[in-house]
């Protein structure tokens, strides 16, 4: 085999999640009557905006070699935080930073992150300093976390965004998408750089192969872990933020079930759950595939269910497609 | 006179032993417990409050345990709970037929089992408070055929309707009393889709694909208020002006509410919670006691509701209100979040 093949033969197994979503749109669009028109698609990038900014950070950890499950709870922290502060109906306090009210972009921002941030920091600390397993930590922070919220929100909801932040999830005329697709898009392309260009991106991805072989390369592997749970859970702490904003406001049960959407995403994106392997490109597509597929059966009026056995499917499906790609590779090297 | 002090202390305490007992008696007559399907939305969170208060002055202790909307959860706090031989358990069942069997364990312990809100008609129970949720999509029914009248000068057009989990019988009853009822309209074409996990980005999700793929929407039914939040952003997103697409909801809470106020939703369906959470307290004593309940009109706190003796035991139907511009401060409503002034009394 030619350099040339395998090269194409590499681009190939390396983009197969975005190959099947153009046979999947094309599939639906022919398929279903009115799913191909612009406005069925902008609705496809916007819905993939949270679920996706929220499988940036579960992805970098997974390449990492670690697990992170309280994505999604510290995603509904930071919306009911965003809710509370920034709605003006329901328990929201409906808080504005006038004289300049678009102050609240960036201090509503910061504050999610920060939020997220702190609970990535805990989580990484006790993987890394008291060497607790990763899915047990995080797992314990998914229920304290969303007892949290439910503690803070006293199961009540906030409605009614703030017009300076509600604006982040009004579509902009030209291009029909919303600032907060946008955010979505540009966080994909600067994790992106910040994984493939980057030291620190290929130290993660080596620690994720091997961690002991990094160790003893002279990477300070713990410091990187720590990192990678910070990222993800200020990267959350931003999905949560867009949530709040799409959804104008927060419920106690906001966010529930895209631990699983955002799961499914990164596999079928990729990246491995061994670690080591993926990139954020294909985690995208990943998630824009869920999000296409969902909007298929939105608009066929199928039962939900069919939702959750189709999502099933191609779970399998990618480990499937991830083995038999592993097997490709081993014999073209 | 050592003695005369020593007498009169004695006395006095024995007094004051037997005011204590009775005091204590008066006042708490057991615990009760409140097995409350999730927390995770505002109706169930209001109930707990309700219902802790209402049954304390009446004289019980609530302890409410949450299932988190699982099943097997709730099966097994029925077991614990059993164990622990309160006065009473109060039941508002994540599944309605998977807790029957705990009704019965309970039951064959001596313990009565009432069940709020959510209404089982398959065993026995001790006492029902419900609203009806097929009733609910009964009104609902009434309201939409209304407002398309309205606007179409006839009872047709489209609507969206927005169940939510499709696993909770709760949204398919309603959805069954909202459908029969629209069977009559055959021009009113219903597109029904569900918010998995009634999560409300999922709603909004469904109502941004419909809006674009129906444009010609007329009526926006959603099966929850928070549901009804995203379905607003959702429609504001999509360039929508309020009332330009109708929307109506269930279950009364107040976001629900505010929304009427700032003119995006026409309806909304209250299941009337304090109400039914009162009828529980009033009728505590007699379940407790095993008395006979007898079937008729009562007052509940301004609404005329019914016991009758069904299959299932004794039961009360409190009607479920249409809340809409015009009412939308009454105080009676519980997503107005003002109690009840006036004390709740056991039925006689």
């Amino acid at each position: 085999m030619s350099a040339r093949q395998r090269a194409i033969i590499e681009f190939m197994l390396d983009n197969l999640v975005w190959l099947l979503l153009i046979v999947v749109l094309a599939a639906f669009s022919i398929g279903i009557p009115s799913y191909f028109q612009i406005g069925i698609f902008t609705n496809i990038i916007e819905d993939s905006t949270y679920v996706g900014v929220m499988a940036i950070g579960l992805a970098i950890v997974i390449i990492a070699g670690n697990m992170d499950l309280s994505v999604e709870s510290v995603a509904g922290l930071t919306a009911m935080v965003t809710g509370i502060l920034f709605c003006n109906g329901g328990i929201g306090l409906g808080y504005t930073m006038a004289p300049v009210e678009w102050l609240a972009i960036p201090v509503s921002l910061l504050l999610a992150i920060a939020v997220g941030g702190i609970i990535g920091f805990s989580n990484g600390l006790l993987v890394v300093k008291l060497r607790m397993n990763a899915f047990i930590v995080t797992l314990a922070s998914y229920i304290w976390v969303r007892g949290l919220v439910l503690a803070l929100s006293g199961g009540r909801s906030a409605q009614g965004m703030v017009p300076e932040l509600r604006i982040i999830g009004i579509p902009i005329d030209p291009i029909l998408l919303p600032p907060s697709a946008l955010i979505a898009i540009v966080s994909f392309i600067g994790f992106s750089f910040l994984m493939r260009r980057t030291p620190f991106g290929r130290h993660i991805t080596m620690i994720g192969g091997n961690p002991i072989a990094t160790f003893r390369a002279g990477i300070k592997t713990d410091r990187l872990i720590l990192v990678s749970f910070i990222l993800a859970g200020a990267v959350a702490g931003i999905a949560g933020w867009l949530l709040a904003i799409r959804t104008s406001g927060a419920t106690a049960n906001l966010g529930v079930g895209m631990l699983f959407k955002a799961f499914a995403a990164v596999v079928i994106g990729g990246v491995s759950l061994k670690g080591g392997i993926g990139q954020l490109p294909g985690v995208y597509a990943g998630v824009l595939l869920l999000s296409a597929i969902q909007t298929a059966i939105n608009l066929m009026g199928l039962p939900a269910h069919y939702t959750q056995l189709i999502l099933g499917a191609l779970v399998l499906a990618a480990m499937l497609i991830d083995t038999l790609k592993l097997q490709i590779r081993q014999r073209l090297a | 006179m050592k003695r005369f002090l020593r007498a009169t202390l004695a006395a006095g305490a024995i007094a004051m032993a037997a005011f204590a007992s009775h005091t204590a008696e008066a006042q708490d007559k057991g615990k009760v417990f409140y097995m409350v399907p999730t927390l995770l939305d505002e109706f169930q969170t209001a109930s707990v409050e309700a219902i802790t208060n209402f049954m304390k002055e009446v004289g019980y202790t609530v302890e409410a345990k949450n299932a988190d909307n699982k099943t097997d959860l709730q099966q097994s706090q029925m077991n614990d709970v059993i164990a622990l031989k309160p006065k009473a358990i109060i039941l508002a069942a994540v599944d309605f037929n998977a807790l029957v069997p705990s009704i019965e364990k309970a039951r064959a312990a001596g313990i009565p089992v009432m069940i709020f809100d959510r209404q089982i008609k398959t065993t026995k129970s001790d006492f029902t408070s419900v609203a009806g949720t097929v009733e609910i999509g009964y009104v609902a029914a009434d309201q939409i055929q209304g407002l398309l009248k309205t606007k179409n000068g006839s009872v047709k057009g489209k609507v969206l309707q927005v169940l939510g989990d499709p696993a909770d019988p709760y949204t398919l009853e309603i959805q069954q009393g909202f459908e029969e009822k629209m069977k009559a309209f055959p021009d009113v074409k219903i597109i029904s889709l569900p918010a998995m996990q009634w999560e409300a980005s999922n709603a909004g999700t469904i109502v941004s694909d419909q809006l674009v793929a129906n444009p010609d929407i007329d009526l926006i039914f959603v099966h929850a208020a928070h549901l009804a939040v995203a379905a607003v952003a959702s429609l504001e997103a999509k360039g929508k002006k309020p009332g330009e697409v109708m929307l109506v909801s269930s279950n009364g809470a107040p976001v629900g509410l505010d929304l009427i106020r700032k003119g995006w939703e026409n309806v909304e369906v209250e299941q009337p919670l304090f109400a039914q959470a009162a009828a529980l307290a009033m009728f505590a004593d007699k379940v407790i006691n095993k008395q006979e309940i007898k079937p008729g009109k009562y007052d509940v706190l301004g609404l005329e509701s019914e016991v009758t003796i069904e299959s299932w035991g004794a039961n009360i139907k409190i009607p479920g209100a249409a809340i809409n511009k015009g009412n939308v401060d009454d105080t009676k409503f519980w997503g107005n979040l003002k109690p009840p002034a006036t004390p709740i009394k056991p039925v006689e």
